[in-house]
């Protein structure tokens, strides 16, 4: 034992010698460029360049036909104020986040907090409240046509019992609850992100708390939440983004045939990215279209930036266990 | 003892909540389920059931359209892009573990950031790009996609490599082993269970990936998801339903077993993600 301890050292200090030779410094750099280069070109192709080709595309008038296409400035821009659908579409892409965020946080919060609790059958009440989160978009969409179907949808089904005539769910306006309804289908990912904050939080504290006399309600909004402030800001912003770039489901809810078109659309359903990919593939408006995708670019920046801002002094971050070490040694100094 | 009786109406109001909404969760694909081995005529009636199980709309579903086609090309893009994702990202995030270089600290906060970047916005311009090379209508931009790994899964192998000792390479370097060597013969094998992790996860987004395929193939060498989304008609266009359904559950069918074979990866993933 002793002996195993004494030669692990020797390797150690064996290793040290090696290590601080500036041959073996710049032999790992190069080796570290070499690990990363695979993503670190994918980086550089696939996400900045295509980001600097859309930058530059929203300042051209490109139709994506013709090759000659010239440079005209912030036009695109300056013409986004005065397309009305794209305010329109921009507003409904509003409508949707704030409810779909918020519901989807407290309805995930909810849920992990009832699965959280010491019942029978826990691990099975689990995966079914989860398991709609790992169905394809594509069968979603599909289930909640089906669902919704105008003549044999389990909904009008069920209102023809009270000799209530079928309604086409499907169409303006309802196909905006619709939508709602298949993206809060889907809370189960909210849900074992929460559960897996309450189950990092010490026991102690909520039975301490619970000895004190604070009451469920008390334990919940005074230890839990705060406790739970970083994850549920994660999950405001990964949210938020989420919701402002949706369109797919807009998209599968609308048609028959999802590829024929994106100008089929309800009003209701018509989200900001739908009015993008419309000028971009419907229309060839490239250039405009990237002035659009642009601006939903630094929207989404903005936004994350301003819930940072926003929750700055309400989230609360519990010092991890290598800042009470160092804190700790600052102290006995 | 007060405890336990103002707890039993707690733990009934429990059951009754989760049994509730798990019900409702699980509806539309009960729902799904039904229409899939009703026949055309029992749709419109008021029964929730069939009346007997037809299995000819799961035949109508592999027949009226190319669905071996699609399938084999889900397959096909989905195993090529999870299983060269995986693997460089496993190779990414041993670099940013193990390895020590100018500019490490930036480059990793740029992989941090690029997981909150909406993927809509660069996979439009990557398909213009395409467009003019070539690259689209081919298999190639989901082998690009593969080998240029994810910001997500490279987080992962980091944390995993970063918590694994130091001794494991300490003695393969006084031997004069390269990192690569180190990489693929010691670490790489400790690492079974994230990388049968990042292949589940990788695997599923790109078998329910619906916008990438449509966008980057064409009608008749797209994938099923994109496949089914078109639906069925009769040479008349009146839309098939029973079979669409089918269809649907033979394409989601696949996903949700090897959701309750590997739970855990499925759990253990999203968990991952939410809490760094």
């Amino acid at each position: 034992m002793t002996t195993s301890v004494a030669s692990r050292a020797s390797t150690r200090t064996r290793r040290r010698t090696v290590e601080t030779s500036t041959g073996w410094k710049r032999y790992r750099a190069r080796t570290f460029y070499g690990f990363i280069s695979p993503w670190l070109l994918g980086f550089v192709l696939l996400t900045l360049f295509p980001l600097g080709y859309a930058l530059w595309l929203s300042l051209t008038n490109y139709d994506g036909l013709t090759g000659r296409y010239h440079y005209v400035g912030a036009r695109n821009y300056t013409d986004i104020l005065n397309d009305h659908d794209a305010l329109h579409a921009l507003t409904r892409t509003g409508i949707y986040t704030a409810i779909t965020v918020p519901a989807g946080i407290i309805l995930g919060l909810a849920l992990a907090v009832l699965v959280n609790r010491p019942i029978r059958g826990r691990p099975a009440f689990r995966a079914f409240l989860y398991l709609p989160a790992v169905v394809p978009i594509v069968g979603s969409a599909l289930c909640f046509k089906l669902l919704f179907n105008s003549d044999f949808g389990m909904l009008n089904n069920i209102l023809g019992w009270f000799g209530i005539s079928s309604i086409d769910w499907l169409a303006d306006p309802t196909v905006f609850w619709v939508m709602v309804a298949m993206t809060l289908w889907g809370v189960g990912s909210t849900m074992i992100i929460s559960l897996s904050g309450l189950q990092g939080i010490p026991q102690e504290l909520q039975e301490a708390a619970r000895v004190d006399g604070a009451n469920a309600w008390q334990v919940f909004r005074r230890i839990t939440l705060p406790l739970l402030s970083p994850i549920i800001l994660f999950e405001v912003i990964t949210g938020v983004i989420f919701a402002v770039q949706a369109f797919i489901p807009a998209l599968l809810l609308s048609v028959q045939s999802a590829s024929t078109t994106v100008t089929s659309v309800p009003q209701s359903n018509y989200l900001y990215m739908i009015h993008v990919y419309a000028q971009y593939f419907a229309y060839g408006r490239f250039g405009y279209a990237s002035a659009l995708l642009w601006v939903l670019f630094a929207l989404i920046l903005i936004l994350t930036l301003i819930i940072f801002k926003a929750t700055a002094g309400a989230v609360f971050y519990e010092s991890g266990p290598d800042e009470q070490v160092a804190r700790r040694r600052e102290q006995s100094r | 003892m007060s405890i336990q009786t103002r707890s039993a109406p707690r733990q009934i109001a429990t059951y009754a909540v989760l049994i509730i909404v798990s019900v409702i969760f699980l509806i539309p694909l009960l729902w799904l389920l039904s229409i899939a081995f009703k026949n055309a005529g029992e749709l419109a009636s008021s029964s929730w059931l069939p009346h007997a199980l037809r299995w000819s709309n799961f035949h109508d579903a592999v027949t009226l359209i190319p669905f071996g086609r699609y399938v084999a090309t889900s397959i096909l893009l989905s195993v090529v892009q999870a299983t060269l994702a995986t693997l460089s990202s496993a190779m990414v995030g041993f670099g940013f573990a193990r390895l020590r270089a100018r500019g490490k600290r930036p480059l990793f906060l740029i992989v941090i950031a690029t997981l909150m970047l909406p993927q809509i916005v660069t996979l439009i311009p990557t398909y213009l790009i395409f467009a003019r090379v070539h690259l689209i209508y081919t298999y190639w931009p989901w082998v690009l996609w593969g080998l240029a790994g994810s910001a997500f899964l490279i987080f992962l192998f980091r944390q995993v490599f970063t918590n694994m000792p130091m001794d494991l390479e300490d003695a393969a370097i006084i031997d004069g082993c390269g990192y690569f060597r180190i990489f693929a013969t010691i670490f790489l094998p400790l690492a079974k269970a994230v990388l049968v992790t990042g292949f589940i996860l990788s695997f599923t987004a790109a078998w329910g990936d619906f916008i990438a395929p449509s966008l980057f193939l064409s009608q008749d060498q797209t994938t099923l998801a994109v496949g089914l989304s078109n639906g069925y008609q009769t040479s008349a266009g009146t839309p098939l339903n029973n079979a669409l359904a089918a269809g649907a559950v033979l394409y989601i069918l696949p996903i949700l077993l090897l959701f309750v074979i590997a739970q855990r990866a499925f759990i253990g993933g999203f968990i991952t993600s939410g809490l760094k």
